[in-house]
C-alpha cells in the first residue's frame, strides 16, 4: 500500500491542489494529513474543505488547536519572539476568516492517528507544538517513536522533510535502592524510523516548492517528494487579504530565519 | 558540600521537624525541597511558615512546586486547569474540600513564587521531570523513558520527588546509530552513545506517617545516601542509614 502523508497546509490553497495532483499521478491509495490546516497562508476556508471533501484522516496542528481553543500565547507556541510576534497577527486574522463550520471540523481533530506499526501525529507524541529536529538526540527520538508502540512516527511541524533511521540502539539501567539492587537490565530496539513529511504550504527547506512524503508499507521504501507550484499565486493572494507581507516574502524563498526554534524542546511550566 | 534532598512533607510538621533534626549532624551545606510541602498529611500552613523563617542557624530550604502546590494553583484560579480535576479525581471532594480550606490565599501566592526546579552543577532537581510535575518516574520505568526524562534534563543526575520512593538508576545509553536523509541527500550516520547518567527518587517525608525518608548527595564525588527517620511517640526519633 503507497500512502502520501501531507503537514503544514497553512491555507496555501494553490499549493494543496498542486500537491494533490502530484499524489494522484504517483498512485498513492491512502492520504493522512498531519494538522496545520490553517495560519498563515489566505485560503484556510478553502483548505479545510478540500481536506474534508477527500476525507483525509487528519491530526490537530498546532495552529488548528489555536483556533479552536483561542490563542493561548504562551513563549512556548513560538520558536522566537518575532515568530510569536507574527503569528499573533495570523492568528488574528484567520480566526477573523474562518467560517464557524471549518472550526468546528477542526475542533473534532484528532492528536494522533495510527495504522499498524505506523503513527501520525503533528509535532510530537507528547505534543503539538514540540519539533522533532533531526539533530535532537537520537535517544529522545527513539523514545517519541517508542512512546506510542510504533516503528514509523510520521511527524510535521518543522516545515523541513526528512526520514531519520534509529538502529542498533542498545540501553541498559541498574537499580540501587533500599528494597532492591537489580543486575542491569538490557533494552534493545529494532530499527525506528522518524518521517518528516515537510510542508505543503510554508515550506522552509530553501526553495518554494510544496514538500510531502511517501511511503511503501510493503517494501518500507520512502521518497521525499518536492514540487513545483505556483507559489506567487498564493503570493500575491497573501499580500492582497492583507495578511503581513513577510509571510509572502518567505513563502517565494521558501527560507525562513525568525521561526527557527531557540529552544525546540522547551517545556511550559504553566 | 553536601546536598540534603527532600520531598513530599505534604503538610506533615512533625515529620518535617524529625528531618531537619537529622540533618543537623550531617554537615549538610544545601537544603533543597522537591515539593509536595503541603497535602492532606496534617498543618500545610505551620509547614509553610516553618519554611518561610528557619531558625537561627538552619539552613534556608530552597522549593521548587510539587503535584500538591499545583493543586493549590488549580484551586485558586492561579495556573493550570480549573478545579483541580486531577485532585477531583485522586481525593474527591474531600480531599478538595481540605486542600482548599488548608491553604490561604497568601500561601498559596508564596508558593506560586517558587521554583520549577533547580539546575545546578550537573544535576536538574525537580519534583516530576521537566515532562510535568506528575511525572511519575520508578524503579519500573521503562529504560528509555529514564534515558529521555535525563536528555530532556540537560543533566548527569536528575533528582525527582513525585515517586515518593528511594531509588537510583543508573542509565547507561550505550549504542545507537542514526542517518538522517534529507532532500540534499543522506548524511553520514552518528553515534549516540553516552556515559551513564543517574536518575534518583529522594524518598518522602510525609507521605508514610512515621516514616520520613530523603536522600544525601555530595556532588565531589557522586555519592548519593538515603535515609529513614523513624518518628513519632511510639517509635522516638531513629535513623537509618541505607
Amino acid at each position: 500500500m503507497k500512502l502520501a502523508v501531507i503537514s503544514c497546509i497553512h491555507g496555501n490553497y494553490e499549493a494543496l491542489n498542486a500537491v494533490l495532483s502530484d499524489i494522484d499521478a504517483q498512485k498513492a491509495d491512502q492520504i493522512y494529513c498531519l494538522g496545520d490546516l490553517v495560519g498563515y497562508g489566505p485560503h484556510p476556508n478553502e483548505v479545510v474543505d478540500t481536506i474534508r471533501s477527500l476525507a483525509i484522516p487528519t491530526c490537530q496542528g498546532c495552529w488548528d488547536e489555536d483556533i479552536v481553543e483561542g490563542l493561548n500565547a504562551c513563549e512556548c507556541s513560538y520558536p522566537s519572539q518575532i515568530a510569536e510576534q507574527r503569528g499573533k497577527l495570523a492568528h488574528e486574522w484567520t480566526n477573523n476568516e474562518i467560517r464557524p463550520d471549518v472550526r468546528e471540523y477542526l475542533a473534532t481533530l484528532p492528536l494522533s492517528l495510527k495504522q499498524d506499526n505506523l503513527c501520525f501525529v503533528h509535532g510530537s507524541p507528547n505534543s503539538q507544538h514540540e519539533y522533532l529536529l533531526p539533530s535532537m538526540d537520537g535517544f529522545a527520538a527513539l523514545e517519541r517513536v517508542l512512546s506510542v508502540d510504533a516503528d514509523v512516527l510520521f511527524c510535521g511541524h518543522t516545515h523541513v522533510p526528512y526520514v531519520r533511521e534509529l538502529e542498533d540502539a542498545k540501553l541498559s539501567v541498574t537499580v540501587k535502592s533500599p528494597a532492591q539492587a537489580s543486575d542491569p537490565q538490557q533494552f534493545q530496539a529494532s530499527l525506528k524510523r522518524l518521517i518528516n513529511a515537510g510542508s505543503v504550504g510554508e515550506p522552509r527547506h530553501g526553495r518554494p516548492n510544496a514538500t510531502y512524503v511517501l511511503y511503501d508499507t510493503e517494501t518500507t521504501q520512502v521518497t521525499l517528494r518536492e514540487v513545483a507550484y505556483d507559489y506567487e499565486k498564493t503570493c500575491q493572494a497573501i499580500l492582497d487579504s492583507g495578511l503581513p507581507s513577510i509571510f509572502a516574502w518567505r513563502l517565494s524563498r521558501g527560507m525562513e530565519f525568525a521561526e527557527r526554534a531557540d529552544d525546540p524542546s522547551h517545556v511550559c511550566e504553566r | 558540600m553536601k546536598w540534603a534532598i527532600l520531598s513530599g512533607i505534604e503538610g506533615n510538621l512533625p515529620a518535617y521537624e524529625a528531618v531537619l533534626q537529622d540533618i543537623r549532624r550531617q554537615a549538610v551545606s544545601d537544603l533543597y525541597i522537591l515539593g509536595d510541602v503541603v497535602g492532606l498529611q496534617g498543618e500545610n500552613e505551620a509547614v509553610i511558615q516553618r519554611l518561610q523563617s528557619p531558625r537561627p542557624g538552619e539552613l534556608v530550604p530552597q522549593v521548587c512546586v510539587g503535584w500538591w502546590e499545583e493543586q493549590c494553583f488549580s484551586l485558586h484560579g492561579v495556573s493550570g486547569l480549573q478545579d483541580a480535576p486531577e485532585l477531583m479525581e485522586k481525593y474527591g471532594g474531600d480531599g478538595v474540600k481540605t486542600l482548599w480550606e488548608s491553604v490561604s490565599r497568601e500561601s498559596v501566592r508564596w508558593l506560586r513564587s517558587q521554583h520549577f526546579g533547580f539546575h545546578e552543577l550537573d544535576c536538574l532537581l525537580i519534583h516530576g521531570s521537566t515532562v510535568s510535575y506528575a511525572d511519575e518516574l520508578t524503579p519500573d520505568t521503562p529504560a528509555i523513558q529514564l534515558c529521555d526524562r535525563l536528555i530532556r534534563a540537560d543533566a548527569n543526575y536528575l533528582f525527582c520527588g513525585r515517586s515518593g520512593l528511594t531509588f537510583e538508576c543508573s542509565v547507561n545509553p550505550a549504542e545507537l546509530r542514526s542517518t538522517v536523509t534529507t532532500l540534499d541527500g543522506v548524511q553520514e550516520p552518528q553515534d549516540h552513545g553516552k556515559t551513564p547518567r543517574q536518575v534518583i527518587g529522594v524518598g518522602s517525608v510525609g507521605r508514610i506517617p512515621g516514616k520520613s525518608t530523603y536522600s544525601l548527595y555530595s556532588p565531589e564525588n557522586g555519592q548519593v545516601s538515603f535515609r529513614t527517620v523513624n518518628y513519632g511517640k511510639t517509635k522516638g526519633f531513629g535513623t537509618v542509614k541505607e
